[in-house]
């Protein structure tokens, strides 16, 4: 179920409607995650997970995927 | 007269390193100044993406005595077209369809523009050199009338306030239709030092590789980024070169100036707190970095060649310490006036070099500035001005709902809504403001305050911000 929290966190923070695929997003060539989006999006998944992402995770949180893998690296078991 | 560019002025592009500076960054802008001047005569209208390009083709406008209004590069094809209508450029560049009146422009060297075909409007000022919109990319916006004289005397000023010399690096972290992103650039030239053309965002590894990369030495930021910045846990001693952080576009909080000019002063580096407006030029007051500890609140002192009085309302101008009231800011960068159509574009200065700003605030006795509040109805999301009254006017049919400024945050206050209408209102007014949400905070109270004449009491709901 993380996951599910994970992709709600995305479209919440990027302004998707609900039913939107989050989980091939990338920051580079979309629109609608700029760098506001991206400080909201960061700040929703540390709210939504109880972790403090240092700065070089911030930057290169730059995908979906990414998201993910610095998660689990903070020991957030996503898998279903 | 002397133009803007220093002999040793440099532009890097970030993305590849290129770099062009002496005689061939001059030769350039000579070139394309003479592809301007060989169009219909009348001023130019572009979209000013941060870009060589763009920043070369307004260095020739300048260069060339072509007035040059910058606009938004996401400005949409129907919102330029408008714009195009309203103030009948020459030359248009920009995403718009090929407009009735306009066909494509024809000179390589320019790039893709428009050229206009039909009646040319009417001969603008001989002293107006730039237009800037006053509010972000929605609305209609009032263009900001500048001269030349006014640009190369806030390049001037900001260059002594914060002694740039030729030794400075300054990425573009703003945008360069936006005043404030746009005296980092002629500022920078001005003083004969680097400009990095630079499209990223804080948030993205590649800006920081080009900071290290091209040895930037400051950053100019709006308080959103500077909230970016501490998010990022943003540390000096990472960028030895790096010594100077600016910070203008609304008031930062207290705590945040605090932070930063500590951080900066660990390690011998310059915290600027700056004060100015698209009616100024860019800027009207710096208060200098080693006088923040004892000035914390203070804007500053004027730039150089600028007074600065306030207004109590109830009495004449005064400079009197301690005395609240309007600023007013008196000096060579002060607007011409404001243009709505065409025809404004023909007019003289209608200001005689003095502004009133709209703002509250008090000096001290050592005449440092200090703002209290704003006369005018606006707010700032994340630097960018937006007019209450017309958001209010926007939000009409959701019942009554009442804009007011919080800190670089709109904040509506709507009667008796729910949880899902105040999603609604937040997300329409993030659509209409072309703002992401996060910019706009909505909450729900039974009945508006009102005040004595029956109008929403914005100041009892300031005070509840």
């Amino acid at each position: 179920m993380k996951l599910e929290r994970l992709r709600h966190v995305f479209r919440n923070s990027l302004e998707l409607s609900d039913d939107s695929p989050v989980d091939d997003l990338e920051y580079r060539g979309n629109a609608q995650w700029d760098s506001l989006a991206h400080m909201s999006l960061v700040a929703a998944i540390e709210d939504e997970f109880g972790v403090m992402l240092d700065t070089d995770e911030v930057i290169d949180l730059s995908s979906f995927n990414r998201a993910q893998q610095i998660l689990e690296k903070h020991g957030v078991v996503l898998a279903d | 007269m002397i133009g803007l560019l220093h002999p040793d002025a440099r532009l890097v592009e970030a993305a590849n390193g290129a770099t062009l500076g002496g005689v061939d960054l001059h030769d350039q802008v000579a070139e394309l100044s003479a592809a301007l001047d060989r169009e219909p005569p009348g001023m130019v209208l572009a979209a000013m993406p941060t870009t060589v390009t763009a920043v070369l083709r307004f260095l020739a406008a300048l260069r060339v005595g072509r007035p040059i209004a910058l606009v938004d590069p996401r400005i949409d094809g129907e919102r330029l077209a408008d714009l195009a209508d309203r103030f009948c450029p020459a030359v248009l560049f920009g995403d718009a369809e090929s407009l009735p009146g306009y066909r494509p422009g024809p000179d390589q060297r320019l790039g893709d523009y428009q050229r206009r075909t039909g009646d040319p409007g009417p001969a603008p000022h001989p002293d107006l050199a730039l237009l800037l919109a006053t509010s972000g990319s929605t609305g209609s916006p009032k263009l900001v009338r500048l001269s030349r004289a006014a640009v190369l005397a806030n390049a001037a000023a900001i260059g002594a306030a914060l002694e740039i010399d030729g030794d400075e690096v300054a990425p573009t972290s703003l945008p360069l239709h936006y005043t404030f992103g746009l005296s980092v650039l002629t500022s920078h030239l001005h003083a004969g030092a680097t400009v990095v053309v630079e499209e990223n965002a804080f948030t993205t590894r590649d800006f920081w590789s080009n900071v290290d990369r091209h040895h930037v030495t400051s950053l100019a930021a709006v308080p959103y980024q500077y909230e970016m910045l501490r998010r990022l846990r943003f540390d000096p001693a990472r960028y030895p070169r790096l010594r100077t952080l600016t910070q203008a576009g609304g008031r930062l909080n207290p705590d945040l100036v605090e932070d930063f000019h500590r951080r900066m002063a660990a390690v011998g580096g310059r915290f600027f707190v700056m004060y100015g407006q698209t009616e100024a030029t860019a800027r009207m007051a710096v208060l200098p970095a080693d006088r923040l500890p004892a000035k914390l609140g203070s804007v500053g002192v004027p730039v150089r060649g600028g007074e600065i009085t306030v207004s109590p309302g109830d009495g004449p101008e005064t400079t009197e310490p301690g005395r609240t009231g309007e600023i007013v800011y008196r000096g060579a960068n002060v607007m011409m006036g404001y243009a709505e159509t065409a025809a404004d574009l023909a007019r003289g200065d209608d200001l005689g070099g003095v502004l009133r700003t709209g703002d509250l605030g008090r000096l001290d006795d050592e005449g440092f500035l200090y703002i209290t509040g704003r006369i005018k109805r606006i707010a700032k999301i994340f630097g960018v001005r937006v007019n209450l009254d017309d958001v209010e006017r926007s939000l009409a049919r959701h019942g009554p709902v009442a804009a007011v400024a919080g800190p670089d945050r709109l904040v509506l206050v709507a009667e008796g809504a729910d949880d899902d209408r105040l999603a609604r209102i937040r997300a329409e007014a993030a659509e209409e403001l072309g703002t992401h949400s996060s910019g706009i905070l909505v909450r729900s109270v039974d009945a508006l305050p009102l005040t004595t004449t029956g109008k929403p009491d914005y100041r009892a709901l300031e005070d509840q911000c």
